[in-house]
């Protein structure tokens, strides 16, 4: 549940989250769940002319089994505070 | 569970409640977008369209083409996105055309990255890159 808690703490925050299918949306955070299916909100596709079809899109759900990547904000991540998370979760506490 | 939130925290949640009775454009695995009102889903996004429609876009042209009532199952969404009413779906310079003639331009297409695809291979030994 690591990284459901942590990507909790970004929402609000610009992200671009980038599929398998080579897709990338940039969007502000909405909510995240438990299978780390994303929405995003005032949505704009990375390449929009590729895929025209995107043009209307503001707000989307994208199905956490296809993202590939979720780029961050440069202050997304503080490394102690997620360092010291990660070994409390592998302690099992 | 998040999928059965109440109304007070539907719109707050990853749920896909928010957008039930909405157009949606539903982006499949396979590439295929599909448009059509949504009608019913559950935690794996399974997801019900009604007056659904697959939109072929090659090129500048493009084509609805009408499928009806669609039970999508979850595994192969990619994205939902709810479409804005009040911007245009697509840029103004696409042509909407018949279905026989997208599927025409979709197969001219196919063809061509058939060929690119095997000229390709055929030169393989040179060594390229």
């Amino acid at each position: 549940m690591l990284f459901f808690s942590y990507f909790k703490e970004l929402v609000g925050k610009e992200v671009t989250v980038e599929l398998k299918n080579d897709l990338a949306i940039r969007g502000t955070l909405h909510s995240v769940d438990q299978y780390l299916n994303i929405k995003l909100e005032n949505t704009r596709v990375v390449d929009q002319d590729k895929y025209p079809h995107m043009l209307s899109v503001r707000n989307c759900f994208i199905r956490g089994s296809v993202v590939r990547y979720v780029q961050l904000p440069p202050d997304g991540v503080d490394i102690d505070i997620l360092h010291d998370a990660t070994r409390r979760e592998a302690r099992g506490a | 569970m998040s999928s059965w939130a109440g109304p007070e925290d539907v719109f707050l949640s990853t749920s896909l409640a928010s957008y039930l009775d909405k157009k949606l454009l539903v982006l499949l695995r396979d590439g295929r977008k599909l448009l059509g009102i949504l009608r019913s889903f559950d935690q794996f996004a399974n997801a019900v369209l009604e007056g659904a429609c697959e939109r072929v876009i090659v090129g500048d042209l493009y084509c609805d083409i009408h499928l009806g009532l669609y039970v999508i199952r979850g595994e192969n969404v990619v994205l939902i996105g709810e479409l804005d009413l009040e911007r245009q779906e697509l840029p103004t310079h696409m042509i909407c055309v018949s279905e026989a003639e997208i599927r025409r331009a979709q197969k001219a297409e196919r063809d061509a990255t058939d060929l690119k695809g095997s000229m390709r291979k055929r030169m393989e030994f040179l060594d390229l890159d």
